[in-house]
């Protein structure tokens, strides 16, 4: 199935993607994010927080977020 | 319905911008390219004079057109690579009045303060306090304003307001380490903001500029927070960064640059008030390397001591004892323009010396001759 898939880590695009059936949100992130810690990142699906159980389902809208990034000085 | 209906008005507005957006995009990539042909022209310009130099046998008008063309040559490569990171970028579609409303409304539900002004069309939302690493920062306003969203590849589209500003001590306009005049030095977040800005996902963007104000870099912030307060000089009371202060062993006291010395004879600092002169050659001195006169009780460094006496005392001793030696009638006075008629042996038992055996005798009229012996 089909979903829409924002990564704001780094290049902050927004692609679709195709997963498995029944993959939840928590699985997802395993995938895609391998080595990273989900308490670091905001993730919300179809714009509402969920549940790291949540089933993905066909047409829905992932974003994850980091809350840590680091700014510079010009 | 009013709600709703302002919730339209700035959908609309901003739908209308990201659409000039996308048509300045165009417009951009073409002033990049414009600027990409000047340095062109430029090559082209100062490769005919080399050619030129190169005709006339001029190797030192080549020399240097050689240096131009290099400096031109980098000024090329990165002309080209910032147009083609702008030709690079993906080309997206405007989001539809309904997606942005939704962006709205789910900006609404996660943040507690977001303010929509219409007619200065800004959207705002503000942070909570932010403390970082034990330094207090205050909260910040994050202020979209829509009329710059359209040039957001010439011109920052947003600004950072500290609210409660408790500004570096050494740089009034740095309020949080990566803000400076309230533009936000993005770092490893600056492509993913310049894309949710691009995309119209507005909770994206507020929650990455969030993200970055709530982290610190310590590699390369405009002020480090180690430096925030700044040292106070106690003297004269102005604030400086840690690297530039200076700690007094003696009082124990910050000091300024200029309210601080450094001790000839040990090195250690000290400052303006804890210092000596030294009285002879005016050396600073800290309080562990000074002296004392034992006779005129003046203070002196180490070096300008002979014992316990300062060398001035030290030379006006000399000076007395010279003075107060009694003159001798007994010795002899030797005048030197006199020839010395006094027979004198001459013995020697070094090699290359006078033969053994002469005499050396005065033959009258300052004149002295050798004589067998």
């Amino acid at each position: 199935m089909r979903i829409l898939f924002i990564n704001n880590d780094g290049g902050g695009f927004a692609d679709y993607i195709d997963i498995a059936e029944n993959t939840t949100v928590e699985q997802f992130f395993t995938i895609k994010m391998s080595s990273q810690n989900a308490e670091d990142y905001t993730i919300r699906v179809n714009r509402q927080p969920v549940s790291r159980d949540y089933v993905l389902r066909d047409g829905d809208r992932i974003t994850i977020t980091p809350t840590k990034i680091e700014g510079a000085a010009v | 319905m009013e709600y709703n209906k302002n919730l339209i008005r700035i959908a609309n507005r901003i739908q209308d911008t990201l659409t000039k957006l996308r048509n300045n995009h165009y417009a951009e990539v073409l002033n990049r390219i414009e600027k990409l042909l000047d340095k062109m022209e430029e090559l082209q310009v100062k490769s005919k004079l080399m050619r030129e130099s190169l005709s006339r046998g001029w190797n030192s008008s080549a020399e240097e057109c050689c240096n131009n063309l290099s400096r031109i040559l980098n000024d090329v490569t990165h002309s080209t690579s910032h147009v083609q990171q702008l030709v690079d970028l993906p080309r997206k579609k405007v989001p539809m009045l309904t997606e942005l409303g939704n962006e709205l409304e789910q900006l609404m539900q996660e943040f507690e303060e977001v303010e929509i002004n219409l007619a200065e069309g800004t959207i705002s939302v503000e942070t909570e306090p932010i403390t970082l690493e034990e330094i207090y920062l205050g909260p910040f306003k994050i202020q979209l304003r829509l009329a710059m969203l359209s040039k957001l590849y010439s011109s920052p589209a947003y600004h950072v307001i500290a609210l409660d500003p408790h500004p570096a001590a050494t740089s009034e306009e740095v309020t949080h380490p990566h803000v400076s005049n309230e533009q936000l030095c993005e770092g490893d977040g600056s492509a993913a903001v310049r894309a949710s800005l691009e995309d119209g996902r507005l909770y994206d963007f507020f929650t990455l500029v969030k993200s970055i104000l709530n982290t610190y870099s310590a590699d390369s912030p405009y002020v480090a927070l180690s430096e925030w307060e700044g040292i106070s000089c106690y003297n004269c009371g102005y604030t400086c960064g840690s690297d530039n202060g200076y700690f007094c062993g003696f009082c124990d006291r910050d000091y300024c640059e200029e309210c601080s010395l450094c001790c000839h004879e040990c090195d250690e600092t000290v400052c303006s008030g804890c210092v000596t002169s030294c009285s002879i050659c005016d050396d600073s001195v800290c309080p562990n390397c000074v002296r004392t006169c034992s006779e005129c009780g003046s203070y002196c460094c180490k070096s300008c001591m002979e014992g316990t006496i300062c060398k001035d005392c030290q030379e006006s001793e000399v000076e007395n004892e010279q003075r107060n030696e009694p003159i001798s009638t007994n010795t002899q006075c030797t005048n030197t323009n006199q020839p010395d008629t006094t027979p004198k042996e001459v013995n020697s038992t070094t090699e290359g010396a006078k033969p053994v055996g002469l005499e050396i005798q005065s033959c009258g009229m300052g004149e002295a001759g050798l004589l067998p012996g």
